[in-house]
């Protein structure tokens, strides 16, 4: 009898920690399932729905067809130069500021004084602070193809250029990836400044004892701690710089001509500007998988799973 | 006993009458019904009469239905868009159409409106036109062909204008032209003297010998202005037996080449889609720029208030004018394009009938003219002509000349989309991009893989 009771009180146990466990999952992670499968796999699902549809600008849908995947691979020529900006656009934007100058920024910000190091990252914040279409308003004045344009005014009194240039039509690339660089080099400051004041100071003094110069404890101590982190920055910012195009959009609105037009920004054109819902939905998954090849990529490179172990040794 | 029975049935007989009366009183209050009827309107600086006048002539309709002893009245609400130009405002007000949120009535560019019929959205009006002719009766004939799509007449025309190149006599002078070759430039273009080339030539001039930058200057945007060097070169967009849209390269070429010599000549920007519209107006009515490209509605809406550009007819023509597009070749046909704004009714509008009369006293020749004359646009009534605030107002006279030579986009329901194909090309041919014959041929494959129908020769 007692075996039974014993038998019985543990089930019970069992019964309440499962309950438990399900009312925690329900309260824990319930809020954050709901919003993902609003907010991320429904729209997914809906536009496949639509990439099948011919939904036009009037949003009717008269039949459902594969129409628009044969436009995509058959009859679309522009999408070839498409694809190349965007990698020219990610690559560059990622490559020269989102990550090396991001971590310039902070290698040097946090060698200096703090008080000048915290100035100068406030500073470089900025742009990340100021609403998008005030900062574009900012650029469009200071690459005013006019004399009164500021890199026409520095340009001609201080270098003594004879006639004003036109960067929105002459460098509109450079242009794009700068600007968005300005903004996207502020994160990683942010992440790699957390990161390298998180290594233990003692490994700095050892390296200055032992002789090491500054590029050698850059190397040997700075680089290797911030391996985390620079793979983090590249890929959300890679996955960020794919999707995003609203500084490209107010700053040359695609052009001139389709010459910065990212393909975010043409899936954008082709379903608002022309009225092509069904066929930006179609362009718009492929945006989809590249992200996710990208993203999985990025997880293989970087051995992200390795990073995201959790540590062997317990530190207290 | 008989005291008693009578008291309550006089009583009884008092109340009955008096809620009679009172009923009766009130019957004509209770019974009096406010029809709302909607009006999508596009903020517009350039007609904001187009929707006043629809809410100035409800109290006229509500005045005949008065006299008529109707219990409605009519009760406009404007609904205004914030679109940048008429083809955004048509691309979002199909999708507001689309969702089923659609106003009763709608103010539109006339080649937009067969893409509403297709979609059923639109009421045709014809039978209402022919029973109403106190209102449309004397509309000009032209205009309606503006208003019709393949099956019927599906809208009422609401203004019409001219466009055409201004030029800027000071510069001409300075670039050391006579005033007789200045004065003599719009007869010459009206008789096909004065090509398209030969104003690049005249432009190139100004710019080699005068302080002004720019030569020719056109819309930034999409629009209809640009359409006008394309008709030049015999582009007309559609073909007439099936209505389907054409496209023909060489044509096409010839056009995109205009915009090209203009571009290696140093007239036309190689910006000039990059530029603010305000800023181009700014070049040209301040005196930096030879030719602006564009309608005569902008002497009303922007260069008498806000450049100060003389108002007096004379004054004007000293240093002012304009030619119509001129033609390609010597001898051949100058053009010039008129685009009719167009007052449409939703074919699901709950009062059709007081819809199509509340627009019919909004075309009413007075209130047309309050707008036309406000604005710079030419009426669409011939007894608008003899009001003598039309008279006075020289630029509608004198615009209404180039009627005789004046084209309309084609009512095509994709025409809104191969037009931004085609400003696309005009980008693409300043920047740099694409060469005249890359541009002719970048529109006919967006267009044949984009757009239904189309026809290429």
């Amino acid at each position: 009898m007692a075996t039974i009771a014993d038998e019985l009180i543990e089930r019970r146990g069992h019964a309440a920690s499962a309950t438990r466990r399900r009312t925690n999952f329900v309260i824990f992670l319930g809020p954050a399932i709901v919003l993902t499968v609003l907010f991320f796999i429904v729209p997914v699902i809906i536009d496949i729905a639509v990439s099948f549809t011919d939904l036009g600008r009037s949003l009717r849908i008269t039949a459902f067809t594969t129409e628009q995947y044969e436009k995509v691979f058959r009859t679309d020529r522009r999408l070839t130069q498409v694809i190349g900006l965007t990698f020219v656009y990610v690559f560059g934007t990622l490559a020269i500021f989102n990550v090396t100058f991001g971590l310039i920024l902070a290698i040097t910000t946090t060698s200096i004084r703090n008080v000048s190091g915290s100035f100068f990252r406030g500073v470089w914040l900025l742009p990340r602070m100021s609403p998008s279409v005030l900062y574009i308003l900012l650029w469009l004045w200071a690459v005013s193809p006019t004399e009164a344009g500021l890199v026409n005014q520095i340009l001609m009194q201080a270098f003594g250029l004879d006639a004003p240039l036109d960067l929105l039509t002459s460098a509109p690339i450079a242009l794009i990836i700068i600007s968005n660089g300005f903004i996207g080099a502020s994160m990683g400051m942010i992440i790699f400044t957390a990161a390298i004041r998180g290594i233990p100071e003692q490994l700095f003094y050892a390296a200055a004892v032992d002789g090491a110069g500054t590029f050698a404890t850059i190397r040997f101590i700075t680089l290797p701690a911030l391996r985390w982190p620079i793979s983090f920055v590249t890929i959300y910012q890679t996955l960020s710089l794919l999707v995003s195009f609203e500084y490209i959009l107010l700053l040359t609105k695609g052009g001139p001509f389709y010459d910065t037009t990212v393909y975010a920004l043409y899936v954008y054109r082709r379903a608002f500007e022309s009225g092509q819902y069904g066929y930006g939905a179609a362009l718009a998954l492929f945006l989809i998988v590249i992200g996710m090849v990208v993203a999985l990529i990025g997880w293989r490179f970087f051995d992200m799973e390795r990073l995201l172990q959790r540590p062997r040794i317990e530190v207290h | 006993m008989i005291q008693w029975k009578i008291a309550p049935a006089a009583l009884l007989s008092a109340t009955l009458a008096a809620g009679t009366a009172v009923f009766l009183a009130a019957t004509p209050l209770l019974a009096q019904e406010t029809v709302k009827l909607e009006l999508w309107s596009r903020q517009d600086p350039s007609g904001p009469l187009r929707a006043g006048n629809v809410v100035k002539a409800a109290e006229r309709l509500n005045k005949e239905l008065e006299a008529e002893g109707s219990p409605k009245r009519v009760e406009v609400v404007v609904r205004e868009s914030p679109a940048k130009g008429f083809d955004d405002d048509a691309l979002q007000l199909l999708k507001v159409f689309g969702i089923g949120e659609g106003p009763d009535m709608f103010i539109a560019a006339h080649e937009w409106i067969c893409a509403f019929q297709e979609d059923g959205f639109v009421l045709k009006l014809d039978d209402y036109i022919a029973k109403y002719p106190q209102h449309f009766g004397t509309i000009f004939p032209s205009l309606w062909s503006s208003a019709k799509c393949p099956d019927g007449t599906y809208a009422i025309p609401q203004d019409a204008e001219a466009r055409m190149f201004f030029y800027n006599k000071k510069l001409l002078r300075e670039a050391g032209y006579d005033d007789a070759f200045i004065d003599s430039m719009p007869e010459r273009t009206l008789s096909g003297d004065l090509t398209m080339d030969e104003v690049l030539d005249i432009a190139k001039q100004v710019v080699e010998k005068t302080k002004a930058q720019y030569g020719v200057l056109h819309r930034p945007n999409k629009g209809p202005d640009y359409i006008m060097a394309f008709n030049a070169y015999g582009n007309d967009f559609v073909d007439p037996k099936t209505g389907n849209l054409l496209l023909e390269r060489d044509k096409l070429a010839a056009a995109f080449g205009w915009f090209e010599r203009g571009v290696k000549e140093g007239v036309i920007p190689a910006n000039n889609t990059a530029m603010e519209f305000d800023a181009l107006r700014k070049e040209f009515y301040t005196g930096n720029a030879a030719f602006w490209m564009y309608g005569i509605w902008d002497l009303g809406s922007v260069a008498f208030p806000t450049y100060g550009l003389p108002q007096d007819e004379q004054a004007f023509f000293k240093d002012w004018g304009w030619v119509a597009g001129p033609a390609a070749e010597k001898g051949g046909s100058p053009v010039s394009l008129t685009h009719p704004i167009v007052y449409v009714i939703a074919a699901d509008t709950k009062e059709p009938e007081l819809a199509v009369r509340l627009l019919g006293h909004a075309s009413a020749a007075d209130l047309n003219t309050d707008h036309a004359v406000t604005t710079t646009h030419l009426g669409i009534k011939p007894e608008q002509l003899e009001d003598p605030r039309y008279a006075e107002a020289w630029p509608l006279a004198r615009a209404t000349e180039l009627l005789k030579i004046t084209k309309f986009l084609p009512n095509n329901a994709q025409f809104g989309e191969l037009n931004g194909i085609i400003y696309a090309g005009i980008q693409g041919v300043e920047a740099g991009r694409l060469s005249a014959q890359d541009a002719a041929d970048f529109v006919i494959e967006e267009a044949s893989s984009g757009l239904e129908d189309v026809i290429v020769k």
